[in-house]
């Protein structure tokens, strides 16, 4: 980015809102307990307790939100997730109504 | 039942398998690498050589195809990412090619670890699993595939219990639960 580009930015808060997406994980008869806490803890560095939290969320409400972030961050999140098998949706974030 | 030794962390992880069971493994293996290939190489390359598919795999992801693949198996192996139908095929315009590969990258280390033992009388051979996390990722969407053939749901184990052992899919069933086994024992041993 040249600094021409820096000087004529302005403050945008829509856009501050736009960023924020989040990654859904969504319940399904085939994984185990025990693999979708090993994923948790492997692609998102969460403890054993939160990974374990998670995982009962998405195991008893049929879902939970693991990440949030940009769309792009988002993006890559849902590649990694499919990638081990688990099922998984990004959207923008609508403030915990998932 | 494959048993495991040693331990992730010193690098000497193994499990111990039959040679019919290495046999079930290896078609399993074999069939879902068939599968996913198929989309890519069925009009740009035949090849038995895996890495030959692998490589056609790849080059075919220049042409990515945006629709939901037809066949059950493959719609939740490659799913969408997005809810709305419309984002969702532009995601996959972009990463379904790259997810294929990474899948059949995972299921052919795994076919290349099941050998069968030198010494064709042993009834064991000690497989070593120098890549858990492949051997996971293989091994689930293994079951993943069985479970959408076989339509097994959250009363799954209940079910299977309950079929007669004349029923011909009670076998394919029990290969969904031995290999759960195989995963769940894994994972305790990283």
């Amino acid at each position: 980015m040249s600094s021409q580009t820096q000087v004529e930015e302005t403050l945008d808060l829509s856009k501050f809102f736009d960023n924020l997406w989040v990654t859904i994980v969504w319940d399904d008869p085939v994984n185990l307990m025990n693999y979708v806490t090993y994923v948790f803890i492997k692609l998102f560095g969460f403890s054993k307790e939160k990974a374990h939290e998670l995982m009962m969320q998405v195991h008893t409400q049929g879902k939970a939100v693991v990440s949030s972030g940009t769309r792009e961050e988002m993006e890559r999140a849902v590649q990694q997730l499919h990638e081990h098998g688990l099922w998984a949706t990004l959207q923008r974030d609508d403030h915990g109504r998932v | 039942m494959g048993e495991f030794k040693g331990a992730a962390a010193n690098g000497d992880l193994s499990v111990a398998l039959s040679n019919d069971e290495l046999h079930i493994l290896i078609n399993l293996v074999e069939q879902l690498l068939e599968l996913l290939g198929e989309r890519n190489f069925t009009h740009h390359y035949q090849s038995d050589d895996p890495f030959a598919q692998l490589m056609a795999a790849t080059l075919g992801n220049i042409q990515s195809p945006i629709e939901q693949p037809d066949d059950p198996v493959l719609r939740r192996l490659l799913p969408n990412g997005y809810a709305d139908p419309e984002s969702a095929a532009e995601f996959r315009k972009y990463t379904e090619g790259s997810l294929r590969t990474l899948k059949q990258k995972h299921l052919l280390y795994l076919r290349e670890q099941l050998v069968f033992p030198v010494d064709h009388e042993l009834p064991k051979a000690d497989i070593s699993i120098t890549d858990p996390t492949q051997w996971l990722i293989a091994i689930n969407d293994l079951r993943i595939a069985l479970a959408v053939r076989l339509e097994i749901d959250e009363d799954g184990y209940k079910k299977y219990e309950l079929m007669p052992d004349s029923d011909p899919q009670k076998h394919l069933h029990a290969v969904y639960y031995w290999l759960g086994g195989i995963q769940e024992n894994l994972i305790s041993h990283l």
